[in-house]
């Protein structure tokens, strides 16, 4: 009776897990193998067809490797600008100033705004002709030229998104230092300072190892967010000029929506998540090997 | 020797403060700038906003642009997509992760490890990767161009957040109120609804959040699932109106704050709840 009763109750795990497995996979895994499959199904055609065409294709596509190369930079400049701001800002935070909510408050706004509406604000902040920045840089450079292309510079353009990002995206990191920061017990500090290390010393012995697990987690979630970053290049440039602003995501976007070409777009998304994956397996190692 | 200790430490102290202020009023002022300038150009005039030089205060302030919203483009009807696909998507992915968490929580059912694994690396997957098929599959169920189809893809997208969320808060909860209601004869459905979830209240907050913020402003899945004007979300109609070909900056800015209003102030009155849930959940990891 006893061992009947667990048999059961073991097996109705299985029923609260299964609406959100179900779910997953029918929106998720699902639709992902179809994209593996037309990968490697021939442009156009259905059955069972196997080519890697795509993939062949996908080597040789000049606009594919600089969609890769600019993904590369954006999340790599990305996460440092969000890291260094962020540690910045957290560090001033965690003095416990007075005013230190009002300035925590302001502080996270940017993160709080869509990126679609991000983009649209520094679209209008780098406008040449009507945006705010161009006036305000000639009001301490006063030779700095007039109606400056940020957005269409081939050298700027791409600088100029990665900057927006950091400005939307740093508070996430901020908060996330600051929850750490706020963890490491006083004492720590109190002890070192009896015992003579200087502010540099505390932070290098002290803060920075109290803060290794949790600056690990929040790079490697910005990590992850960044490398599929949308929306915000689409308001802000569109991929353009040319190319030049063009991340994996709206390339495949447009490859797929735009340009119908499936299994090359398909193929696109594969090589994408791939290298997604292979990024973030040092954090899902060390996931897994905590639990 | 003790005094001139204490009075450097107090100086110490005092150049922490001054360049910590320097810092906060800098990063006042790189945050607000942007949205500032944004704000203004709300209250001008069309003509105003095109006027040089540039005019960093309205001379003439108006609210044309906040009432052309609504009158010249069919914002009313954006917002109401978007606050019945945030709020459903919200409820919706909160009960079925709250579910899924409960097993997670309670029963060591074979494969328990590799499923929890599962679900974490879903969270993984691009949009762009599956978004082309998911769009097809709703095109030949008839569910293109609907906010169903919308809501099920937002749910889905946070059930891995949702369910890690309340399976670490399900955890918090001693095992013994589930052996109470099982020795009174309770079934385990009637446990998790009668005794569990009200008990459990608190701990979805951060995942109503999370989905509620993630539905409203998301614009990928929104652009590629939605191609009429009386389907589109807020997120998506600011977007149109960045791709019309004579963009009119005081509409489109007074469009884009009113839009980000509601996840402004959600984001600022919870804030504490939504980063405890990020850095709780993966730290917990």
């Amino acid at each position: 009776m006893h061992s009947g009763r667990t048999w059961h109750d073991r097996h109705f795990g299985y029923l609260f897990v299964l609406p959100a497995t179900l779910m997953l996979v029918a929106v998720l895994v699902f639709p992902a193998f179809i994209t593996l499959k037309a990968s490697v199904t021939p442009e156009g055609g259905g059955g069972w067809h196997f080519t890697l065409t795509h993939y062949v294709n996908a080597f040789r596509d000049p606009v594919l490797a600089q969609a890769f190369k600019n993904t590369f930079s954006f999340v790599a400049w990305s996460m440092a600008g969000h890291f260094a701001l962020g540690l910045a800002l957290a560090l001033a935070l965690n003095q416990a100033l007075p005013g230190q909510t009002f300035f925590r408050l302001i502080a996270l706004v940017p993160w709080t705004i869509p990126d679609v509406v991000a983009g649209i604000i520094f679209r209008w902040v780098l406008n040449p002709i009507h945006g705010a920045l161009n006036p305000l840089i000639q009001m301490v450079i006063p030779s700095f030229p007039a109606e400056f292309q940020w957005l269409s510079s081939p050298t700027l353009a791409f600088p100029s998104v990665i900057f927006a990002n950091i400005w939307r995206g740093y508070p996430l990191v901020m908060v996330m230092l600051l929850a750490g920061l706020m963890a490491i017990p006083r004492h720590l500090y109190e002890a070192a300072a009896v015992d003579g290390a200087g502010k540099l010393r505390q932070f290098w012995h002290i803060t920075l190892p109290g803060l290794s697990t949790i600056i690990l987690i929040a790079l490697a979630l910005d990590m992850v967010w960044e490398f599929r970053r949308f929306a915000l290049v689409v308001a802000m440039t569109g991929g353009g000029p040319g190319t030049l602003t063009e991340v994996l995501s709206t390339l495949v976007y447009k490859t797929y929506f735009q340009f119908f070409t499936f299994e090359y777009a398909s193929a696109m998304a594969i090589m994408m998540s791939v290298v997604l994956f292979i990024l973030s397996l040092p954090y899902i190692i060390l996931v897994g090997r905590k639990q | 020797m003790k005094f001139s200790l204490g009075s450097s430490v107090r100086n110490e102290r005092r150049t922490d403060a001054i360049v910590s202020y320097g810092l906060l009023i800098l990063s006042v002022i790189f945050a607000l700038f942007p949205i500032a300038w944004m704000l203004s150009t709300s209250l001008k005039s069309e003509a105003e906003a095109l006027s040089l030089p540039i005019r960093w205060i309205p001379k003439q302030f108006t609210l044309q642009a906040y009432g052309d919203m609504w009158t010249l483009k069919p914002f009313a009807t954006y917002f109401w997509n978007s606050i019945v696909v945030s709020g459903v998507t919200a409820i919706l992915s909160t009960v079925v992760g709250a579910l899924a968490g409960y097993g997670f929580s309670r029963f060591q059912f074979r494969g328990r490890t590799s499923l929890l694994a599962f679900f974490l690396a879903t969270q993984m997957i691009s949009g762009v990767l599956v978004i082309g098929p998911y769009f097809q599959i709703l095109a030949a169920l008839d569910l293109y161009n609907t906010l169903t189809g919308l809501i099920i893809a937002y749910v889905t997208i946070c059930l891995p957040f949702a369910a890690w969320m309340s399976k670490g808060y399900f955890d918090s909860i001693p095992k013994e109120m589930d052996e109470a209601g099982l020795v009174d004869g309770a079934s385990r459905l009637q446990i998790f609804v009668r005794i569990i979830c009200p008990i459990a209240v608190p701990g979805t907050v951060s995942t109503l959040l999370f989905a509620f913020l993630l539905a409203w402003q998301d614009l990928l899945w929104a652009l590629c699932l939605v191609s009429i004007d009386e389907r589109r979300t807020v997120t998506l109609g600011v977007a149109f109106l960045v791709g019309e070909f004579v963009i009119q900056w005081p509409m489109l800015t007074a469009a884009s704050l009113i839009g980000s209003l509601p996840t402004i102030l959600l984001y600022l009155f919870l804030q504490r709840y939504y980063v405890e849930g990020l850095a709780g959940g993966a730290v917990k990891g």
